[in-house]
């Protein structure tokens, strides 16, 4: 009989860890053909509000748990099955019984799934090669628990006072100029607590903190409009929102100066004129906060081997970086030698995590070493298809959700050069500040990113600035044109990357420092 | 599933005991349950792969509490959810969280009111597919993948293509997509509204991509259904017919072209650009690309769009919205004129009543009243169902896309003579935010050269971007197919019934050539 608590509090975790290892370990027993099963179990506790033109709109406290389970299994080939479910407090007292019925559909489809790939292996001879064992790259099964950072708990933040503050800010933001017709802000902040199971014995109890503001100005002068969003947060408490943070290598304003200056930045930006597009590429200076997008986008999309295998053709694309397993870019020059690029979980950030939800260690996994492509980020399954390590890069963005392969946090690495210098050196030139809005081809071999400000830069002086800018280049192209990394380097929260079907939304973190290279400049049609 | 007889009968209960508390002047219960069964399909023939790579699901069931509570400075509301718990326990629950979060919102008037329209849609759904086991999710995954297979297999020009070079695996064939159906079940009931009321839908689709990945072709095939019984794997078939005529593709130099809009690519600019553009919300807060232009021409004189949520047999029809209001028609182009807004109780009582109203609209509220009733309050989120536990906001139901006259693709074709099919393209975003209208894509597929008013050589897959301004586009139309096929894009909650559309004039822009030299 479990003891456990009446509330879903993240305390519930502790009380159900015992149920859910048993579960996991005991599956290849209680199922004659399961060859591996792992549970997930996720509490959150979450508090929100939101304001609008300086008047309180929304604010919300509340718990999800969440259970996701796969299992392994088959006779005669191996093939996977999974199971989902958000709880509730009427599940607790039957939570064993719950898990075990879900434990069992994942093995009813496993099984399923496994017949019919045998049936199809034989119908299809030369097609049918193709259908393999599921297999999964081994990985030490570790125990461990990681524990929340926090300064300010998110469970013990008052509510109204934070209503009360995002309002405040909602009008201190209107209060900028008239000519800012509306404006939205918003923050989360939240616990949350993981645990990991499986089969072969991993049992892993992690929590996280995360805290994230939100702004969203829309200004209109006489000559022009501008929409800006932006967001900042960390894997802190309340206090990311109230004081900021300021790290190594994270430079968060506190909400109200963030989002009075993003206010004015529309303002100004709705006086200015509109970037016109270049017909030939244009030296760029484009600024950490514009790289942690491209990083994104052009470094850890492309690097994720589930995308590279082909497996997400139907929705988030390919990658050209894999052509087929004999026909990769590891080895081959895709950057100038100014170019470093990698994934890190152990980075601070939204993308920051010690373990991945299949249980393997994250490890900081590099990209490209100056200039020459070394590998992807990928998960067990997919590591053995490719016959290299894990390297702990599957999650998911909730339990019942079923893990991919995703970006940690993804960078460019820092150079040697001031960023000064970098613009000082240019005699014609344009300074691409802040990141907007990505459209990436489907391989990643090519982008087109707007930036929240470009300006010119002329005899290495920052002049002009212009709305509605932003560039675009083919990604090889753009990354050997590369010619002078800076030191600053910066890290970033991309609150929200869509990947799978149902699509999941994961927040993770991203950065580099400035960059100067060569693109096409876009502006308005 | 949670049967809609519990559901009821929870919502009528909470009811109840929400009309009995003295601080609450008027308050709604909403109960659901949801579930989302998804197969998820990975082919490669040249990698090794699962096939079926993810038979799935994801359930959830619960019920949220929007209370009005009395305050001496002024009425606040509040929102609260309990998950899984559907007793008059998780009513008393919800309703304290919903007490603890209250706010004072100024625009907030009521709880939403009756409508003077009436229900038109009851009994839609499919009972059967509330019903699927575990190993018809996995066959309805497998029936997709082999019907592509089998194509695959028996066409003779890839026979031809493995004799002189690779083996046929070696030439990489790609089935990707899924089979997926979602089930939904709601109560609402409130002391607003004269009784508890019931829906229950089911969406059944599937959309598959294929590929011959040696050869840069690609192909799209979809299914979108109101009955597990349709669920025949065709649109695996489709897609790999679709990938085997795109062999051969040719590359496409910069330029303005005349263009053919295939139903995806008109899909993507309706759920993208389009219709974010045209509800209350985005007026409201000067964000649409239509701002200010309600009443006014924004689109050539050929093109009408609609939403319409309580047609019987199309998939994204639901009987009443999750604010208790019946669904139905809402003109929003009508010949090429700004006619009407998709919108939510809350979003047109606030119009109404917002000073700028007539900035915003471009005519006063009052002078179109038929122009902002609330029929498309839903409380969806990325696919997954009507959700408990946030509040209502705009989302469009089926929307369709007509033309004046009744033209067919060919007439589409010849009045082009020569330019560019687009059948499919890929993260289409309005680059500089919805109000400039600017937007950009990449031609991932389905995608074609016109020559002398017939469809000629493929066109690569991803060797196109489109940058142009959806202003531009809907001005530069110069015909609409009458056929149309329900499409939804990745992670839409809406189903656009697309025709084919042509345009006069769209810029591309070549991209990726150093992928050929690779």
């Amino acid at each position: 009989m479990l003891n456990i608590p009446k509330a879903i509090t993240t305390d519930l975790v502790e009380a159900i860890k015992n149920t859910v290892a048993e579960l996991a370990t005991e599956a290849p027993a209680t199922h004659k053909l399961c060859r591996y099963a792992d549970l997930r179990i996720e509490v959150t506790e979450e508090k929100h509000a939101g304001a609008e033109n300086g008047t309180s709109k929304y604010a919300g406290e509340d718990s999800q748990f969440a259970c996701g389970i796969r299992v392994l299994a088959g006779d005669g080939a191996v093939a996977p099955g999974y199971f989902g479910q958000m709880l509730g407090k009427p599940d607790l007292p039957r939570l064993a019984q719950t898990l075990a019925s879900g434990l069992k559909h994942a093995y009813e489809r496993a099984l399923a799934n496994a017949r019919e790939k045998i049936r199809t292996r034989h119908k299809y001879k030369e097609l049918g090669e193709a259908l393999a064992d599921t297999r999964l790259a081994p990985v030490e099964a570790y125990r461990d628990t990681v524990k929340a950072e926090y300064a300010l708990d998110p469970r013990q933040v008052s509510l109204a006072d934070m209503v009360r503050y995002i309002t405040e800010v909602s009008r201190a933001v209107q209060d900028v100029d008239e000519q800012l017709k509306y404006n939205a802000v918003s923050a989360v902040t939240l616990v949350t607590r993981e645990l990991f199971a499986s089969s072969e014995g991993a049992w892993i109890d992690q929590s996280f903190a995360l805290t994230k503001g939100g702004a969203y100005v829309v200004a209109v002068s006489e000559t022009g409009d501008q929409e800006l969003s932006d967001d900042i947060g960390h894997q802190r408490g309340w206090e990311v929102v109230t004081e900021g943070i300021v790290e190594e290598h994270i430079r968060n304003l506190d909400l109200l100066t963030f989002s009075t200056n993003l206010a004015r930045d529309a303002v100004k930006l709705a006086h200015a004129p509109p970037l016109r597009s270049s017909d030939k590429d244009v030296v760029v200076v484009t600024d950490p906060h514009f790289n942690a997008l491209l990083a994104h986008e052009i470094i850890g999309h492309p690097t994720e081997l589930d995308r590279a295998l082909k497996m997400e053709t139907a929705y988030a694309g390919r990658s050209w970086l894999l052509r087929t397993l004999s026909g990769t870019m590891v080895g081959k020059t895709v950057a100038s030698a100014l170019v470093t690029a990698y994934s890190d979980p152990s980075l601070p950030g939204f993308g920051h995590y010690k373990y991945d939800h299949e249980g393997t260690l994250g490890r900081k996994v590099v990209h490209i070493e100056k200039g020459t492509f070394k590998g992807f980020m990928n998960s067990r399954q997919t590591a053995a298809i490719l016959n290299v390590p894990p390297n702990g890069s599957c999650v998911a963005t909730e339990a019942h959700l079923v893990p991919l392969v995703r970006m940690s946090t993804t960078v460019f690495a820092a150079g040697a050069r001031a960023p000064e210098d970098i613009i000082h050196e240019v005699d014609k030139g344009y300074y691409v500040v802040g990141h907007r809005i990505p459209s990436i081809a489907e391989s990643r071999e090519n982008f087109r990113i707007s930036a929240q400000k470009v300006y010119e830069i002329r005899n290495g002086q920052i002049g002009q600035l212009y709305r509605g800018g932003g560039i675009m280049a083919d990604t090889k192209t753009f990354l050997m044109k590369v010619d002078a990394a800076g030191r600053d380097f910066r890290l970033f929260p991309i609150p929200n990357c869509g990947k799978g079907q149902p699509m999941q939304g994961r927040r993770l973190g991203n950065g580099g420092p400035t960059l100067r290279s060569r693109a096409l400049l876009t502006g308005p049609a | 599933m949670v049967s809609l007889p519990t559901l009821k009968r929870t919502a009528e209960q909470g009811l109840r005991y929400l009309r009995r508390q003295k601080d609450i002047q008027e308050a709604e219960v909403f109960v659901a349950s949801n579930a989302g069964l998804t197969a998820r399909v990975n082919y490669t023939s040249h990698i090794p792969c699962n096939g079926v790579e993810e038979p799935k699901s994801t359930s959830s069931h619960g019920l949220g509490v929007r209370a009005v509570f009395q305050d001496p400075k002024g009425p606040r509301i509040g929102l609260g959810s309990e998950a899984g718990d559907l007793s008059l326990n998780g009513v008393k629950a919800a309703l304290e969280k919903a007490r603890r979060s209250a706010v004072h919102d100024p625009d907030f008037t009521t709880l939403p009111r009756p409508s003077p329209e009436r229900r038109t849609l009851t009994k839609y759904h499919d009972p059967s597919a509330m019903t699927l086991t575990d190993t018809d999710l996995v066959q309805a995954g497998w029936r997709v993948l082999t019907r592509a297979l089998d194509e695959f297999a028996k066409a003779g020009s890839l026979s031809a293509l493995a004799q002189t070079g690779p083996k046929l695996r070696e030439l990489g064939f790609i089935v990707g997509g899924d089979v997926t159906v979602l089930l939904e079940r709601m109560a609402i009931g409130s002391t607003r509204l004269p009784k508890v009321q019931t829906d229950e839908s089911t969406l059944i689709a599937s959309f598959i991509t294929a590929m011959v990945e040696r050869e840069s072709a690609k192909g799209t095939g979809s299914g979108c259904h109101t009955r597990l019984s349709a669920l025949r794997g065709e649109a695996g078939a489709e897609a790999a017919r679709n990938a085997l005529s795109a062999v051969g593709g040719v590359r496409v130099k910069d330029g303005a072209y005349a263009v053919v809009l295939g139903p995806q690519p008109v899909t993507e600019l309706m759920s993208n650009l389009i219709l974010p553009s045209l509800t209350v919300a985005s007026f409201y807060d000067c964000s649409s690309a239509f701002h200010g232009k309600l009443g006014r021409q924004v689109a050539h004189d050929d093109l009408t769009i609609y939403d319409h949520g309580a047609l019987p047999g199309h998939m994204g029809s639901k009987g009443i919205t999750c604010e208790g209001l019946p669904t139905g028609r809402t003109d929003l182009i009508a010949d090429g004129k700004l006619v009407g807004l998709l919108s939510s109780f809350y979003e047109t009582e606030r119009m109404l009543r917002d000073p700028a109203a007539k900035e915003k609209l471009g005519v006063p509220p009052e002078d179109c009243p038929g122009a902002l009733v609330p029929r498309n309050g839903f409380r969806f989120a990325g696919g997954g169902g009507r959700r408990f536990d946030i509040a209502p906001s705009v989302a469009p139901t089926n929307v369709f896309i007509e033309g004046s006259d009744k033209k067919t693709r060919e007439d589409l074709l010849r009045q082009v003579q020569n330019g560019v099919y687009i059948g499919r393209i890929w993260y289409t975003y309005p680059i500089n935010g919805l109000r400039t209208g600017d937007f950009t894509a990449t031609v991932v597929g389905d995608s074609y050269m016109i020559k002398d008013g017939k469809l000629a050589a493929p066109i690569k897959a991803n060797v196109l971007r489109i940058n142009d301004n959806i202003h531009q586009v809907l001005q530069n139309i110069v015909g609409i197919t009458s056929k149309s096929r329900g499409t939804i894009i990745w992670a839409a909650d809406e189903v656009v019934y697309a025709p084919e559309i042509a345009v006069a004039r769209l810029r591309l822009t070549e991209i990726a050539g150093f992928l050929d030299a690779h």
